[in-house]
């Protein structure tokens, strides 16, 4: 679910572009001097792949077919760091060139499927891809990245005050839990195409990230919880936040 | 093939194709920004935003008909919205969502229209967007059209040699392999292109054809936007 431009309160894309972009930069600076530039076309060539993958449909059944998302996948090729590059580059090409997804908006979804799609794909490998339950675990991470990615985006429209009653949204969360599973089923396949073809996955990579990880999901999992907040009660719980920290203008001017 | 439309537009001649990179992206950024945060999109903005709009296609000599159509891409998107909107019983937010999706996405076709995506990614790095970023997009762009071509002919051999389709768990490995192929031979690909750039001086840059140094002209450009910006928002 790619967010275009005038659909988020300025509040919401100025803070997500501001902690997103800052985040992808940091992250971008640290892949570079650990690998240097001779990493940027491998880095490029994985992002065109997920594009040209993205052309193959798989069958669902009843005449219906999806794609892949990649965000799990390519944080299992790549490690996470290298993934949150590739994933912020695929975004900001779309927005760009495709119109898929706006230029203002490019810090919400860098947020929701660079940041936060990347984490949730690669954490359940992280902790539980090394034993029995390895399939299990890729089939975590392809089916996480795409939930964590649509509960952000629904809970940034949320608090952007864009009206999604509860019917829709218990549609949109079962279409996207369809969504999710295939992606699960998908990289799933697709690491096992890659083990037929004698080929591994990412090293692990070392402890310096595991903080950093963490602040992100930490950051991630605060942003849906306000998000759900005001999905329930509150159509407007981020203005009343402001309002209390002193932040906030005049109500009705968003 | 189809999006290399933007970049025959791109590689036209005008005044807002002559124009400083930097300058046309803050200025699509300032216009991006204007629309998003007018509280309430009345007739009369955007009447104003689209004559605005439609004086930089003119003046870039972009083609109108086509450029409105692949701008509605964003359609389908906020169209669903915008019926959720309306069925809430918020009709002005409906029509905002729809209008501000569509001249936002117009902007930004103006901007890839009238500048070439390499000095587009070149005013981004001078403006401290992150260089490894800029540079994988860069070969995103450059090999995309290379791997789909490649997906293509996948596609075409196996369809050619399964007459209909397999059983499900067939389909599927099928696809890994397919998609784990795909990214081997990318894998491969990075590799032959990265050795065969630095063989032919590769040194972390793209060239720009007719580099260009900010000139009076842009200033002046970028003077005249906000003068007529800040007496819109005066005069409103």
């Amino acid at each position: 679910m790619h967010i275009p431009d005038g659909f988020l309160s300025a509040p919401v894309w100025l803070s997500l572009d501001a902690a997103g972009l800052s985040l992808v930069g940091y992250l971008a600076r640290q892949a570079q001097r650990e690998s240097g530039e001779a990493w940027a076309p491998r880095l490029g060539v994985l992002g065109a792949f997920v594009f040209a993958a993205q052309m193959i449909n798989f069958p669902v059944g009843v005449g219906t077919s999806g794609h892949l998302v990649g965000s799990a996948l390519l944080a299992l090729v790549l490690g996470p760091a290298a993934a949150a590059v590739v994933m912020t580059a695929i975004l900001a090409l779309q927005a760009l060139i495709f119109q898929d997804g706006g230029v203002l908006a490019l810090g919400a979804n860098v947020v929701n499927m660079a940041l936060a799609g990347v984490l949730a794909g690669y954490l359940p490998f992280r902790w539980w891809g090394a034993g029995r339950f390895r399939q299990f675990a890729i089939f975590l991470g392809g089916f996480f990245s795409v939930l964590a990615a649509a509960l952000l985006a629904i809970a940034e429209l949320r608090l952007s005050g864009v009206p999604i009653p509860a019917p829709v949204l218990w549609i949109t969360l079962g279409l996207f839990t369809v969504t999710a599973t295939l992606e699960g089923i998908i990289t799933v396949a697709v690491v096992r195409g890659l083990d037929r073809l004698g080929l591994g996955l990412a090293p692990q990579p070392g402890a310096r990230y595991a903080r950093g990880l963490a602040v992100v999901g930490l950051a991630c999992a605060l942003l849906a919880v306000l998000g759900g907040l005001a999905a329930s009660r509150h159509p407007d719980v981020l203005e009343k936040l402001l309002e209390r920290l002193g932040l906030a203008t005049s109500r009705g001017s968003q | 093939m189809h999006h290399a439309v933007v970049d025959r537009w791109s590689s036209g001649h005008s005044l807002l194709h002559a124009r400083d990179g930097r300058v046309k992206v803050l200025v699509c950024l300032g216009f991006l920004a204007a629309v998003a945060t007018t509280p309430r999109l009345t007739a009369l903005y955007a009447a104003g935003y689209g004559l605005a709009a439609l004086a930089a296609v003119m003046v870039a000599r972009l083609p109108l008909g086509a450029l409105l159509v692949r701008a509605a891409v964003v359609l389908p998107f906020s169209g669903t919205f915008a019926l959720v909107s309306l069925l809430a019983g918020d009709s002005p937010r409906a029509v905002a969502l729809l209008a501000k999706s569509y001249l936002s996405a117009v902007a930004v076709l103006i901007l890839v229209g009238s500048t070439p995506l390499p000095t587009i990614l070149r005013s981004l790095e001078r403006l401290r967007a992150p260089r490894l970023v800029v540079l994988v997009v860069q070969f995103l762009y450059r090999y995309l059209f290379v791997l789909t071509e490649e997906v293509l002919r996948m596609k075409q051999a196996r369809d050619c040699r399964r007459v209909r389709r397999a059983p499900m768990k067939e389909e599927w490995r099928l696809l890994g392999s397919m998609l784990g192929t795909l990214l081997l031979r990318s894998f491969e690909r990075a590799e032959r292109m990265y050795q065969a750039m630095l063989s032919r001086g590769y040194v972390g840059e793209f060239p720009v054809f007719a580099p260009r140094r900010f000139s009076w002209r842009d200033l002046a450009f970028l003077c005249g936007l906000v003068v007529i910006v800040a007496a819109t928002f005066r005069w409103s």
